[in-house]
């Protein structure tokens, strides 16, 4: 019977509870019901602005192809086309009528000249312009084998081969006296915090460029952008519980054994913190193979982009700046696993080698055929996250290496190697065109 | 440390997967866009959009809605009819006085208008009689004009005419607020070309709203018989940027395309051009594979100039005499082809003679006629009613009477 009770109470009270969650919900949709209710006029207050968004223009044979979206407050009816200010007929599907933030294809027949600038202009049925020029007109890439195999090309050049020639580093930073090492190392934060500011200016300036007002685009890069940093923050401490839990069990077999037989051992690392040592310095390059990984990801959308958007001349620059840049990647992943003793195999290097140069290629092909700015940025704030991420990891653990956290973080070496990091990011940056 | 490994390269391409769920949910829609093509193949029905005014320009096709005013009317405000403007002279209501001097009394309702001043596109407008331009006024000099102004409108307006009149009666000192009324009252002096238009400030922007419209003043000896018609070449900003979106005669961006003026062959055309055009300095007509006579303002009756090209700053106005040698389809635009892409442009249809079948029996949503297939002989296109007669106005002769 009490048993009983007990449980009756309990269920009422997560009815109670329900309901009390409810009530100002309910509340709310009534007053939404009062505000937008027929017949209410107190939100009637201005007259709301048409606003379209040209979010891409291709050139294709004897057309120009226009990809709009309505991006304001209600629906708009499109009444006319126009290249370079000119009145042009033209095709829109699949309709002029546009809802709100919906999509349409604008075809306009056009003898366009490659290299030649041009504006595209849509006038809405209020007679509002809006316009986006291009550069320079260039044949779009159309998603075949043999322009996908192109875009893989590119990608192995700009992303696979630098980062693997930056590996080539390693057994060089392996040879460093500690002072050097922790030069490189923070050197290593150095070059991933400027890919890291890179890669949220990047995704800035495509907000400013082809995102509307509406995505709120600036504050979705922050989010994205801090997320990645929680979510990853979170499973590499846990990687690092996890490998800790491993070597626990591994080195309480071994303890006695370890102790016993070397009396000098208390001056050495004890093996279960060179084990952990070993784990952490591993997830590192890992998490900074992927965060890398990310931001090549940006880097091929970029190249992709640019042939796709007509940027021709800019792409060839692209490509070799981004070949330059990236082998300097190379040398961030290897730095933290270089002096932790444990056994690193050139195929462990590769693997993160082509984890963090292969998205380049995925890159490339995205941005090439169905380039969208949301995705753009979207990618670009996940890799300025992940790469936060991984330069806290690198500060915390060479901290977490002495005695005085604080002091070794001000150390010589350190501030020397950050700011040569990124002033070496910055020159080969100059490399590439913006 | 495999363990570790596995769990590392499971949450990166856990990630990759994720990442590669939210490009395709994002772009998805413009995939589906790009690959429209793909499948709008079978019983969709596709439209062939030509780029240009005609034949052997690019053409697409499009399983969705055409955006064309080039080519095609699609307005479905057909207020502003060019056709109609065309060939309307408003001579009043005809009186006496006792001196036995003739008075013409019009009224003229000044009006706020939404109006569709090219396909697709509205305009919130300020108007004389509903329409831009305004109505032909025309009498012949000596004539006393009178003309009723009543301001239905929500601002202030009045009608400033050109012409030699009193000072009360120039449209400028007298403001008429909403709901009031003014009668202007001058004799028609002298003859010639001219025109009226709110003279109320900011200026520019009652005129570029469509206060305007054409104020004849014929000689009293008439000039020779012949097919005479209005041009008034204006534009619209619709952005309110200062700058004109859309270049017309008559009204509306390439009607004249679709809808092609028609005259007879040898038939002597008078036109009666007025630039009234806001925010550009300068205007002009071009006429095709002629030339004609110029007569500047109008006021005198000897041509100050045989030409194919004139060109006007704002408020200029003159009147052109000509006739085709042969028939078939001309152009007649601005020479300043900026205006001319953005609608200032027009054709001349010259027939053999009256009894040709008629080629504008274009209704709406029917493709127009390309030129090339408006080739000499070949009146082609099913013959309709006819949405405009062509009367031969000549002085003297019209039904309002005065002399």
């Amino acid at each position: 019977m009490e048993f009983d009770e007990n449980r009756n109470n309990r269920k009422t009270s997560r009815k109670k509870m329900t309901v009390i969650a409810l009530i100002p919900l309910i509340v709310l949709s009534g007053m939404l019901v009062f505000l937008l209710g027929p017949g209410m006029s107190i939100l009637n207050i201005g007259i709301p602005l048409p606003e379209i968004t040209i979010e891409k223009i291709e050139f294709q044979n004897d057309k120009i192809v226009a990809f709009i979206r309505n991006t304001g407050p209600e629906g708009v009816d499109v009444a006319q086309a126009d290249i370079n200010d000119r009145m042009i007929p033209a095709g829109i599907e699949p309709s002029k009528t546009l809802s709100r933030l919906a999509e349409a294809k604008v075809i306009v027949p056009f003898s366009w000249i490659a290299g030649v600038p041009y504006e595209v202009g849509i006038t809405t049925s209020d007679g509002t312009r809006f316009s986006k020029s291009v550069e320079a007109a260039a044949l779009a890439p159309t998603p075949n084998v043999e322009q996908a195999s192109y875009f893989a090309i590119i990608g192995i050049y700009v992303g696979v081969i630098p980062v693997l020639i930056g590996l080539l580093w390693f057994p060089f930073i392996k040879r460093l006296s500690m002072n050097k090492y922790k030069f490189f190392l923070s050197l290593t934060a150095g070059l991933l915090v400027f890919l890291g500011i890179d890669a949220l200016v990047e995704s800035n300036g495509i907000v400013g460029q082809n995102i509307a007002g509406a995505f709120n685009g600036q504050v979705l890069i922050a989010m994205i952008t801090i997320i990645t940093f929680l979510v990853l923050l979170y499973t590499s401490e846990k990687l690092v519980e996890r490998a800790k839990m491993k070597s626990d069990d591994n080195t309480s077999k071994s303890n006695l054994v370890t102790y016993s037989s070397s009396p000098s051992s208390t001056t050495k690392i004890p093996q279960k913190q060179q084990q952990q040592q070993l784990a952490k310095p591993f997830a590192i390059a890992m998490m900074i193979a992927i965060g890398i990984g990310l931001h090549d990801f940006g880097e091929g959308l970029a190249i992709g982009a640019a042939v796709l958007l007509g940027e021709v001349a800019l792409s060839t620059f692209l490509i070799v700046g981004f070949t330059l840049h990236n082998t300097t990647e190379g040398l961030a992943i290897v730095a933290p696993m270089a002096k932790s003793g444990g056994k690193v195999t050139i195929r462990k290097l590769i693997v993160m080698g082509l984890i963090a140069g292969i998205p380049t290629i995925v890159g490339a092909w995205i941005g090439g055929f169905l380039y969208s700015p949301i995705a753009a940025i979207i990618f670009l704030s996940i890799g300025a996250g992940a790469i936060f991420q991984v330069v806290y990891s690198i500060t915390s653990w060479m901290s977490s290496n002495t005695s005085e956290p604080r002091k070794a973080m001000l150390s010589t070496p350190m501030i020397a190697g950050f700011t040569v990091g990124m002033a070496i990011m910055y020159a080969t940056s100059l490399l590439i065109p913006s | 440390m495999s363990r570790s490994k596995i769990i590392l390269v499971s949450i990166f391409l856990t990630s990759i997967l994720t990442i590669t769920f939210v490009i395709s949910f994002l772009s998805g829609i413009s995939v589906i866009a790009q690959n429209n093509n793909a499948f709008s193949k079978e019983g969709e029905k596709t439209t062939v959009v030509t780029g240009g005014h005609g034949t052997g320009y690019n053409t697409i096709r499009t399983t969705g809605d055409v955006l064309d005013s080039i080519n095609a009317d699609e307005r479905t405000d057909l207020t502003i009819d060019p056709m109609k403007y065309l060939r309307e002279f408003n001579y009043g209501r005809v009186s006496t006085t006792d001196n036995g001097t003739t008075l013409r009394d019009f009224t003229i309702i000044a009006q706020d208008k939404n109006l569709e001043v090219s396909p697709g596109v509205f305009m919130d407008a300020w108007t004389f009689n509903g329409t831009i331009p305004g109505p032909t006024i025309r009498a012949t000099e000596g004539d006393l004009v009178k003309i009723k102004f009543i301001n239905n409108g929500s601002k202030p307006h009045t009608m400033h005419f050109h012409g030699i009149h009193q000072s009360q009666m120039d449209g400028v000192f007298e403001i008429i607020a909403p709901g009031g009324s003014f009668t202007y009252e001058f004799t028609a002096e002298p003859f010639g070309l001219f025109l009226y238009h709110c003279h109320m400030q900011p200026l520019e922007e009652h005129i570029s709203k469509g206060l305007y419209g054409v104020y004849i003043v014929d000689p009293k000896t008439p000039r020779p018989p012949a097919d005479e018609m209005v041009m008034m070449m204006n534009g619209y900003d619709n952005d309110f940027d200062g700058e004109n979106n859309f270049y017309t005669v008559n009204g509306i961006p390439n009607y004249y395309m679709h809808h092609p003026i028609q005259i007879e062959k040898n038939n002597l055309i008078r036109v009666y051009l007025v630039n009234i055009l806001e925010f550009d300095q300068i205007n002009n007509f071009h006429l095709h594979a002629n030339l004609f006579q110029f007569y500047r303002t109008g006021t005198s009756l000897t041509p100050t100039e045989y030409t194919d090209t004139v060109t006007f700053s704002q408020g200029e106005r003159g009147i052109l005499e000509f006739s085709y040698k042969y028939p078939g389809p001309y152009m007649f635009h601005a020479h300043k082809t900026e205006f001319a892409e953005k609608g200032w442009t027009g054709l001349f249809l010259v027939k053999e003679d009256q009894s040709e079948p008629d080629v504008t029996a274009f209704t709406k949503g029917e493709r127009a006629v390309y030129p090339s297939e408006i080739s000499n002989n070949t009146f082609t296109t099913q013959t309709k009613t006819k949405d405009s007669q062509s009367t031969i106005v000549s002085y003297g002769e019209s039904s309002q009477g005065g002399s």
